[in-house]
């Protein structure tokens, strides 16, 4: 069975396309998500993020190419496909004149074999005990969002697809959130598909990241490659003064810019320490040495450019 | 929902009851009916298919003296075929469901929880029409009971074993079950009933919109006979949907206009009933779910 092997991957999207009228809104997307990970999707806003997710679980037709999960397209067998996957879309939007418990029971009955135990194990995996059987216009977001992965995960899932999960959560949330993840991946071993245009938390969460554009795929990299891909890190010389600073480096045919307060520099490690001995016997001053390695959000908008959204 | 109903029924049975004289003696009123048709067919100046339901008229009463059956309007199964007359009321409380059903799901935003089940949207949209005709189903029994009930009270079970008489084509009188009949009544109101849910569950799917399916449905429900009598001045009326609701103008041998036959208001209605769901089915299975 496709399920228990562990090397293919959960969600598999081949030349997708999806064209509203004669607009593409997806153009040619192919990418894997591998088992047990947390898988970012990162984009702009309007980037087509949240419509790859809608046709991901069946909301949206394909314009041409597909989708396949756990090995079932989700076009010719949308009800095995739709089995694997538990999600989010945007707002975790639940029945708001029921309690929390009984919108829980509402989404089991549609699916066959789920026990009321496990209702209560999802309960206590979300962690609302004490509030499932208020009603859940009384919730708060986090609450929802509580309930929302509960009702995800009501039918043991192979994956994960959440859009957009952190939006409206506060500090203390998203950080409850990510953790929670992190377990799911690693204690059960399921795929967690997350969309967002937060960088600095796709960072946190993310074992790897796919990043569209204008509905292009730009790239997949793992967390890690992002921030060391480049050996030489670019370093800032709080120096003083300055000029004579930046000649002794044009001298020595050493790209330099500065802000005016500081030199900055692509060095690697042995160069750090010689030049900063080369300034120091030059009677320079030198108050600070500091790495200012790319961040993830440089990275992305040196990819993306700053193109108005499409 | 239910105990509203049950709360009009059990109005309008006492109201109606209170019209009814009480003291009315059903035996004389009979005798004075066959004394007045005898005189009246006598008259060489009334046309033949007068005499004739005079005729059935006189036989009727006679056997009804005979066997001291009073007529149903003075009995509880007057009431309950009276109470026929408030299904335009489950109508009323079908189509505000069936308006919401599919419509409320996008306002709430469930819609997308909903269609990420493993079941078909055809499944999930077969399941919301039998949802909705389920529980006019239930208002339907409830209002059956309730009315059988309250007018029993009201006018006694005594004659809860009346027969419905009939008079066949050679003359002779013959009993039939009244709750039969009763039910018959019931089950042709009810077609004016599923149309018109049917096709508020249509605005509400494809439209997305409780309010404009509600609305629009319940205009049509009241309107639905003005309409129909403007629109029969044409030739196409007789096409309209609610020229064709009405099936007992057929039993009572009236049609709306020359040439129309149950037959063809049935196909009407079918087509109608098909052309309905059809719509509904093929747009919510091809809609992308973008709100």
């Amino acid at each position: 069975m496709t399920q228990t092997d562990r090397h293919t991957p959960i969600v598999e999207i081949r030349n997708v396309t999806k064209r509203i009228g004669s607009k593409t809104i997806i153009e040619n997307l192919s990418f894997d998500v591998p088992r047990g990970e947390v898988f970012g999707f990162l984009g702009p806003n309007g980037a087509g993020k949240t419509t790859t997710i809608r046709m991901m679980v069946g909301l949206m037709s394909i314009t041409g190419g597909d989708i396949r999960i756990g090995g079932y397209s989700i076009r010719t067998h949308f009800e095995q496909a739709i089995r694997h996957v538990g999600a989010i879309v945007e707002n975790p939007e639940m029945y708001k004149f029921l309690s929390g418990y009984h919108n829980l029971v509402h989404y089991a009955r549609m699916i066959p074999g789920i026990s009321s135990d496990r209702i209560q194990e999802v309960i206590t995996l979300v962690g609302l005990e004490n509030r499932i059987h208020d009603k859940v216009k009384t919730y708060s977001l986090g609450m929802r969002q509580r309930l929302g992965i509960a009702q995800a995960l009501l039918h043991k899932p192979s994956v994960l697809i959440l859009d957009e999960p952190t939006n409206g959560l506060d500090p203390a949330g998203i950080r409850e959130l990510r953790d929670h993840l992190r377990r799911l991946t690693r204690e059960d071993g399921i795929s967690v598909i997350v969309s967002s245009h937060l960088l600095s938390e796709m960072e946190l969460m993310c074992d790897r990241v796919a990043i569209i554009q204008n509905g292009k795929l730009v790239d997949v990299r793992q967390i890690g490659e992002y921030v060391q891909a480049e050996e030489r890190q670019r370093v800032a010389f709080e120096l003083e003064p300055l000029d004579q600073a930046k000649r002794m480096l044009e001298e020595a045919d050493v790209e330099a810019v500065t802000d005016g307060r500081e030199l900055v520099v692509n060095f690697d490690k042995p160069q750090i320490a010689d030049w900063n001995k080369r300034f120091v016997e030059a009677g320079i001053r030198v108050y600070g040495i500091r790495s200012t390695a790319k961040s993830l959000e440089d990275q992305f908008l040196e990819m993306t450019g700053s193109d108005p959204i499409a | 929902m239910g105990l509203l109903l049950i709360a009009i029924v059990v109005t309008y049975a006492i109201f109606s009851h209170a019209g009814a004289n009480p003291d009315h003696d059903w035996r004389a009123a009979a005798r004075a009916t066959i004394e007045h048709n005898q005189q009246e067919i006598n008259n060489p100046d009334l046309p033949v298919k007068y005499k004739i339901n005079m005729r059935e008229e006189m036989a009727l009463q006679q056997y009804a003296l005979d066997h001291q059956l009073p007529p149903m309007e003075t009995t509880l199964w007057g009431g309950v075929q009276r109470g026929a007359g408030l299904i335009q009321i489950i109508t009323l409380f079908t189509v505000i469901i069936a308006g919401d059903m599919v419509a409320g799901e996008f306002t709430w935003g469930t819609i997308k929880l909903l269609l990420i089940r493993p079941a078909t949207r055809a499944k999930i949209l077969a399941s919301k029409y039998a949802a909705t005709l389920l529980f006019a189903a239930a208002l339907l029994v409830t209002l059956f009971v309730s009315a059988l009930i309250v007018n029993g009270i009201l006018f006694g079970f005594q004659n809860i074993g009346l027969p419905h008489l009939q008079v066949l084509a050679d003359g002779t009188v013959h009993e039939s079950s009244m709750l039969l009949y009763v039910l018959a009544t019931y089950g042709l109101k009810l077609i004016q009933l599923v149309m018109i849910v049917t096709l508020a569950f249509m605005i509400s799917t494809v439209f997305r919109s409780s309010s404009l399916a509600i609305g629009l449905s319940i205009f049509i429900m009241f309107m639905g006979q003005v309409i129909t009598f403007f629109f029969m001045r044409y030739s196409w009326g007789k096409y309209f949907l609610f020229a064709n609701t009405d099936l007992t103008l057929y039993l009572e041998g009236k049609p709306l206009e020359e040439g129309m036959t149950m037959g063809f208001s049935i196909t009407v209605l079918i087509f109608y009933f098909l052309l309905f769901n059809i719509l509904s089915w093929e747009i919510f299975r091809r809609r992308d779910i973008a709100a």
